[in-house]
């Protein structure tokens, strides 16, 4: 009955790169959550048939592209945590609300972590703490998300 | 409940056929395939065209992202008070006055000085090419320091060429893609900056600091002749930047007995983050190959961010390979102090004082 459709991931993937292209500066660069890793943390928890590691991957390279960094960086860091992600799916049916929010935020976090990994052997600094604030924002957009319906479990289910 | 167990089956069914490789093996091939590709793209330039070609793809995602704030910026400006423009007309007059005036001695020293020129038989000072860009965005890696422009390969931006606002230098053009490029800004770490104190002529390098918008002068010896408030200036011979424009400030010296070189921090001039136009400026023109300085400005446009700082590093590091030998100063030797013993000859003409610094001017540092 419930099917989610190709088109309906690509096309939410496709908004979501399009806020990152958004011309952000200043704070809002600090701030801005990373919208496309949180599109594919909810269709990898939603349909894990339809959206995988290799989409995750795919939409990093364009993620680097559109960064200007070298190839490669984004794209390994949603694989690794899509990854995870793709781990505790089928546990995350149990997870209340709190819990599936700590485990989002764990999720950007891993993300952040990988590329800051990638980032040092490449030779750059430590950013220092604000680095982590775009998980923050994440999961409050998601909490966002959540509220106004959004929901990672079928619909059928809470009904 | 009939909904629940259609989920369930959605959901194991394709756990057991549709599903393909496992999770594990997906992540190591994906992670295998990222990291191949991040050595390629940073140890080999076989990545510049394809980015170069799926920058053209992005092209018009760019151009939706971009819409919401050109329609706000343009709306804002049909909608700007009578008032305001009338004061911006009035600030921008007084402005063309006094640069007119300038331009005018300009001109004349110009003239001068090509006449003088010939008279020494000198070489020609390379000639300037620039064209106005406007800031696409701000560089989206929080690790780096960069700008993108809407000029790029399709109106002959090169890589190399210098970026410079009203107020000083801001930064380099590193990457070009058919309809924008990319600026690294002087305050990012990889790029390195050959200046000059406005002051009293020494020549040094700049580093970007990369975290916050400073720039260092490294390997100075602690008793440099650099005051706080000093201008720095680009000394021109780089062949990259032209000569005598505003780089930076310096704000803050520190000297501490256990280190012999001063850390000193500059602020740049020119207005980093705050404005919308930069102009653009190659020295020689993309089409004239009789250019002495070709290594700075590549003609090809797939040289990437490490290149032209290697190009940048590569200039800095030869640099004491021809003073060394012939002044024979005694201590550990960096760019930067060579550099500026060797400069020290036409301003200071007791290069003595200039060689063996350590004793006769140790108090004049401190103040």
């Amino acid at each position: 009955m419930h099917k989610t459709k190709l088109q309906t991931i690509y096309f939410s993937l496709l908004v979501a790169f399009i806020c990152v292209l958004l011309p952000w500066s200043g704070t809002a660069l600090k701030l801005r959550p990373d919208f496309v890793l949180l599109v594919i943390i909810f269709w990898i928890l939603r349909a894990p048939n339809k959206c995988n590691i290799g989409t995750a991957w795919f939409i990093g390279l364009w993620v680097d592209l559109a960064t200007g960094g070298v190839f490669g960086q984004y794209a390994l860091a949603y694989t690794v945590t899509t990854f995870v992600a793709v781990i505790y799916q089928r546990r995350l049916v149990l997870f209340s609300n709190t819990q599936q929010l700590v485990y989002v935020l764990l999720l950007l976090i891993i993300s952040q972590l990988t590329l800051l990994t990638v980032k040092i052997f490449s030779g750059n600094d430590v950013l220092g703490w604000t680095y982590f604030l775009p998980s923050v924002t994440g999961v409050i957009l998601w909490q966002a998300a959540v509220a106004l319906g959004l929901n990672t479990s079928r619909p059928s289910r809470s009904k | 409940m009939a909904g629940y167990h259609q989920n369930l089956d959605q959901q194991q069914a394709p756990a057991f056929f549709a599903r393909g490789p496992s999770p594990l093996a997906r992540l190591a091939f994906f992670s295998a395939l990222s990291l191949a590709l991040m050595a390629t793209d940073s140890r080999l330039q076989y990545l510049g065209s394809v980015r170069e070609h799926l920058m053209v793809v992005l092209q018009p995602l760019q151009l939706i992202a971009n819409a919401p704030s050109m329609l706000y910026d343009s709306t804002n400006e049909y909608f700007s008070t009578h008032h305001r423009l009338l004061n911006e007309n009035q600030f921008l007059r007084k402005q063309a006055l006094i640069q007119a005036i300038s331009l005018q001695k300009m001109k004349a020293l110009t003239l001068e000085n090509t006449n003088l020129r010939q008279l020494l038989a000198a070489n020609q000072s390379l000639e300037e090419f620039s064209q106005l860009g406007e800031i696409l965005h701000v560089g989206r890696d929080p690790f780096t320091k960069k700008i993108i422009v809407n000029r790029g390969s399709n109106q002959q931006v090169v890589d190399g060429a210098a970026v410079v606002d009203a107020k000083g230098v801001i930064g380099q053009v590193t990457r070009t893609y058919p309809a924008s490029s990319e600026v690294t800004l002087i305050t990012d770490k990889s790029l390195t900056i050959p200046i000059q104190i406005e002051r009293n002529g020494l020549r040094a390098i700049a580093f970007g600091h990369g975290r916050d918008n400073t720039l260092d002068l490294p390997f100075l010896p602690a008793n440099v002749d650099i005051k706080p408030g000093d201008k720095l200036i680009t000394s021109g011979i780089d062949g990259v930047y032209p000569k005598g424009l505003a780089v930076a400030t310096v704000t803050d010296i520190q000297t501490s007995a256990d280190s012999p070189f001063a850390r000193i921090v500059c602020i740049p001039t020119g207005g980093i983050e705050n404005h919308k136009q930069v102009l653009i400026v190659s020295i020689s023109q993309p089409d004239n190959p009789a250019n002495t300085n070709a290594a700075a400005n590549p003609a090809s446009n797939t040289d990437t961010v490490a290149k032209t700082t290697a190009t940048t590093k590569l200039e800095s590091a030869q640099a004491p390979v021809n003073p060394a030998p012939a002044s024979k100063v005694p201590t550990v030797q960096t760019p930067a102090t060579t550099d500026t013993n060797q400069n020290k000859k036409p301003v200071n003409p007791t290069p003595a004082a200039a060689t063996e610094p350590s004793t006769t001017n140790k108090p004049h540092a401190q103040d």
